[in-house]
């Protein structure tokens, strides 16, 4: 029985640790290999065991493809490649590539540095990884082997975000990882072609959500930073080299522009460097604005935003400084948090998720008086913001892309079956397709009905052609033929051509039926009352009266003849072959019933 | 983004402390509280499956301290159902996990279960109405108490308290004045507010036989269609209580010690006369003394300071005016969106939620410019 199987793998239920395995005829894929940012012990991972039950993951395992460098995505990736065991082809966008090592090897950092955990993967597992690697384009068809191909789509969210289909034969299933459906300011919305794959797989995180619309948290961070510097404090915004930083620069930039303001901003020389040469590598990636005004002008020099020196940090009076790294556990972001950390007229807007372990991470948690090196305590007195920029689609966003993508089933992962029973239903109303919400480690499995397609000869055509009846849509046609199975190949001929191709030798198989009649004439007549009866209800078929008395219904034949032992009775012989079982039962339960009276 | 768009948002800085903008499936005409985290939304198309939402309040807006520590700005989707019919009102029964909505067709109304271990807003039973009005629907009000009863009518003749467990009416008007009702209002557990499409407002005690304080209907000197009234300023000290507001624009102040005069009148500045006078609606601030809120004429919420009115017929300015759903319009339609109806926030006094035709809904804690001074 074809059949797609799903497990999400992992324990918990909550955001994190993305990863899920595909088995779609015969070939396995795994989806993501996310780590789960909440723990510090091994249930960071997702459960392989499920997988290497099965022997080998490089031998189980035909592919894995990652969606992109979120580390509930990708955080895992080296220690399931280097440290569990795996060395078959990794498939990823070009600039998840570029991005995936910078922040594996952060958060490695992080981990192993800060807080002193041993059994980590090492930079050089990060680097024998990232060697797996082959990148993809957008829209560009991936032969894997002979029979499963892969296919990048757009999903906007971050930078080199895919959704991915992964296919074989006609089987088809996509995978969203994380996705938009509304563009922002430097990168589009997600986007598929009605592609109808059997399944459709989807996070279902934010799917019971209603997202406030993108001015409003742009409006709340605007504010914030206006209130900050109109009160002379200065406003500390900790990023990544890529993504965020670009999109909250091009906003204050409108903003300062708009309102004529003169309050300095700051963007650490690194990040500069970093982005402008991430941006224009990826360029294709930005959305269609973007990429226009970046012909006109470097769209990543900012007229009011000038790069930083660390001295300015000392500078009295109100600025902006966007700094690295985005967490506050290191290097220069950490160093001027340090400086204005006491005074409550400064705000520091945390725009992402901060790890365990890092300076972010405890302020965000509420965390006031904080112990730096020397045992120094640091009292925080300045304003802590934690603002979400993150593009994620909500309940509408879903329902949209099912819409687009028109899937013949639908598959949510992270949710809780109780919480999403609604949602369920809408998607089941709407688009009159099964929606399964499978736990983490419980398998989701798909019937399928592959078509399989196969030639058919051209003289076994022609052949049914030239038996006079004209196809008709609705009623089905009875076709004899021989199904010949050859090099992947599937071929529909005439028997006699199959025997001639296989060297076999034809035989025929003929069936005789006896319907005893009562008819006292002879059978001569009893022949003639059978050729009138049948000429009169088998008005669609061949009837002949052959001189030596049989009668012919297409080729099948009737003989009457007469037993010896009762001159009143009269024997029928029926004769058929195998070909003609159809009309052959037929017309034996027609004589059975017996012959209209003749007229005498 | 549209210059006027981003002319506004620019402005916003300053009118708004916070400002909240989301896009509902369908566009809505309640707004329910349920405590003070949750509201229900529901849907009033006439040839499809309407949904009705239970949804939370982002976060940041329930805690009192931190706030800035809270990242989400969405709401939650906690409870959801399907209804066949449009739904034009919705009330929750206090202290139950059981909602009673109303809409067309009229003849019934539908009661609903919200429970914990599951998302779904399931239909439990119907409650017969007795009229059957082709275009009219029944108005709702809910007396809450150990055994909670359904108020509901389209007429003041079919004036009816129904129990929600047995189903039995508890009391009727037993009037045959057949004046349309526009809304109804419980004020305690033996008195409800009526107030008819003509104006005539009344105070019903269902202990005795029919007999309401009344006023009289404004009369023809009033252009207006249609009208609708809220009693409010409970705990708050004595002064007018009661708003009526008239599809003409007409805002009149009453006192229920005397409602045939009404303590003053005054004309709003809105487009008159109201596209669609149903959409009408007044409602007091429950945290602000003297101040409330009319939506019903466009897409604007205007918030009243009524301290200072006196006097018949004067012109005066709203304290405030919220412009977002004319200028955040994400949908592009050709149509301006119309508010459909807005409540204020049980606890932050300077919240309000409001909803538009063209599906939007926001939350929006205005800033009292005059105040500052």
């Amino acid at each position: 029985m074809p059949e797609i199987r799903v497990t999400p793998l992992g324990a918990g239920q909550d955001v994190g640790r993305s990863c899920i395995l595909v088995s779609i005829a015969g070939k396995n894929v795994m989806l993501d290999c996310g780590m789960h940012m909440g723990f510090s012990d091994d249930r960071r991972f997702p459960d392989f065991s499920y997988i290497t039950q099965s022997g080998r993951l490089t031998d189980f395992l035909d592919c894995v493809i990652i969606s992109h460098f979120h580390l509930d995505h990708c955080g895992a990736l080296p220690y399931f490649s280097e440290m569990v065991g795996y060395d078959g082809p990794i498939y990823m966008t070009h600039p998840t590539q570029a991005i995936c090592p910078i922040l594996l090897e952060d958060y490695r950092k992080i981990a192993v540095d800060k807080k002193g955990e041993a059994n980590f993967f090492t930079s050089q597992m990060i680097k024998d990884c990232m060697k797996k690697v082959v990148a993809v384009h957008l829209h560009q068809t991936v032969q894997v082997d002979d029979e499963l191909e892969i296919k990048a789509y757009y999903a906007g969210h971050v930078l080199g975000a895919a959704m991915f289909q992964i296919k074989v034969g006609s089987e088809s299933v996509v995978y969203t990882g994380d996705y938009n459906m509304t563009p922002d300011r430097h990168l589009g919305a997600a986007w598929i072609d009605k592609c109808r794959p059997n399944l459709l797989i989807t996070e279902s995180t934010y799917a019971t959500t209603i997202r406030d619309s993108k001015r409003c948290r742009e409006r709340d961070f605007l504010k914030k930073v206006h209130e900050t510097v109109e009160r002379g404090g200065k406003v500390l915004i900790p990023v990544f080299a890529l993504g965020r930083a670009q999109e909250l620069c091009i906003l204050l930039e409108t903003f300062w522009e708009r309102m004529n303001l003169k309050v300095p901003i700051y963007f650490s020389t690194g990040l500069t460097e970093k982005a402008n040469h991430y941006y224009k590598l990826f360029i294709t990636w930005t959305n269609q604005k973007i990429r226009k005004t970046f012909v006109q002008r470097n769209m990543f020099e900012f007229k009011h935003i000038k790069a930083f020196d660390r001295a300015f940090a000392d500078n009295p009076g109100p600025m902006v400084v966007f700094a690295t790294p985005g967490m506050l556990h290191a290097g220069q972001s950490l160093q001027i948090f340090r400086k204005w950390a006491g005074n409550e007229k400064n705000m520091v807007i945390m725009p992402g998720y901060c790890v365990q372990g890092t300076v972010g991470h405890k302020i965000l948690s509420g965390q006031r008086k904080l112990e730096m090196e020397g045992r120094q305590v640091l009292e925080v007195k300045m304003q802590v913001e934690y603002m979400s920029f993150s593009a994620h689609a909500d309940a509408k966003g879903i329902m949209q892309l099912v819409g687009q993508a028109e899937p013949e089933s639908v598959l949510l992962v992270h949710g809780e079956a109780k919480k999403m029973e609604f949602l369920k239903q809408k998607i089941e109303q709407e688009f009159r397709v099964n929606c399964y919400m499978p736990a983490n480690g419980e398998t989701v499995v798909l019937p399928t009905s592959p078509s399989i397609p196969g030639g058919i000869s051209l003289g076994l055509l022609k052949r049914e052609m030239a038996q006079g009846l004209l196809p008709e849509a609705k009623r089905p046609r009875l076709l004899h033929g021989t199904l010949i199975m050859k090099d992947s190949n599937f071929r529909l001929v005439s028997s006699e051509q199959a025997l001639k191709e296989l060297g076999l030798a034809e035989h025929q198989l003929r069936f005789t039926c006896r319907v005893h009649l009562h008819d006292t004439r002879k059978e001569q007549e009893t022949a003639m009352r059978v050729y009138s009866h049948l000429k009169s209800v088998l008005k669609d078929h061949c009837v002949q009266h052959l001189p030596d008395g049989s009668v012919t219904v297409e080729s099948i034949l009737i003989q009457a003849a007469a037993p010896s032992e009762d001159p009143a009775t009269k024997v029928l012989l029926v004769s058929w072959t195998y070909q003609d079982e159809e009309l052959g039962s037929y017309l034996t339960s027609l004589l059975k019933k017996g012959l209209p009276q003749a007229p005498s | 983004m549209e210059p006027a768009e981003e002319d506004w948002l620019v402005e916003s800085l300053r009118l708004y402390q916070d400002f909240y903008a989301f896009d509902l499936s369908g566009a809505t005409r309640v707004l329910e509280w349920i405590d003070d985290k949750g509201v229900f939304v529901a849907g009033y198309e006439s040839l499809k499956k309407n949904e009705i939402l239970h949804l939370i309040l982002p976060l940041r807006l329930s805690v009192k301290e931190n706030q800035g520590l809270f990242p989400e700005r969405d709401f939650k989707v906690r409870h959801g159902g399907f209804s066949d019919r449009s739904v034009f009102d919705l009330k929750h029964v206090p202290d139950t996990s059981l909602l009673v909505t109303s809409g067309l067709p009229g003849c019934y109304l539908q009661v609903w279960q919200v429970t914990e271990d599951s998302d779904v807003i399931k239909a439990v039973s119907t409650i017969a109405v007795h009229e059957k009005e082709k275009s009219l629907w029944p108005r709702i009000a809910i007396f809450s108490s150990v055994a909670p009863g359904v108020l509901h009518g389209v007429r003041l003749s079919s004036l009816q308290v129904v129990d929600l467990e047995s189903q039995k009416p508890t009391y009727t008007s037993g009037v045959s004045d057949s004046e349309e009702l526009s809304s109804l209002q419980v004020l305690d557990a033996d008195t409800f507010a009526f107030c008819c499409t003509s104006g005539r407002l009344g105070l019903v005690d269902t202990r005795q036989k029919w007999a309401p304080l009344e006023t009289r209907s404004p009369g023809p000197e009033s252009d207006a269609l249609r009208w609708c009234a809220e009693v409010g300023g409970r705990g708050q000290g004595p002064g007018p209580h009661i708003a009526s507001l008239g599809s003409d624009g007409q805002l009149r102040l009453l006192d229920p010690r005397d409602l045939c005069h009404p303590v003053s009148s005054v004309q709003c500045p809105v487009p008159t006369p109201s596209p669609n006078p149903e959409l009408l609606r007044v409602t007091w601030a429950p945290g602000l003394d003297n101040c409330l809120a009319i939506s019903g004429f466009d897409g604007t919420v205007q918030v009243y300071d009524v301290s200072s009115w006196d006097g018949m017929g004067n012109r005066i300015e709203p304290l405030f005016t919220h412009r977002g759903h004319i200028f955040l319009d994400g949908n592009s339609v050709d149509t301006a969106p119309l508010v459909t109806t807005h409540t204020w926030h049980p606890c932050k006094p300077r919240t309000l939620l409001s909803a538009a035709s063209d599906a939007s809904l926001h939350v929006w804690d205005w800033v009292d410019l005059g105040a500052s001074h």
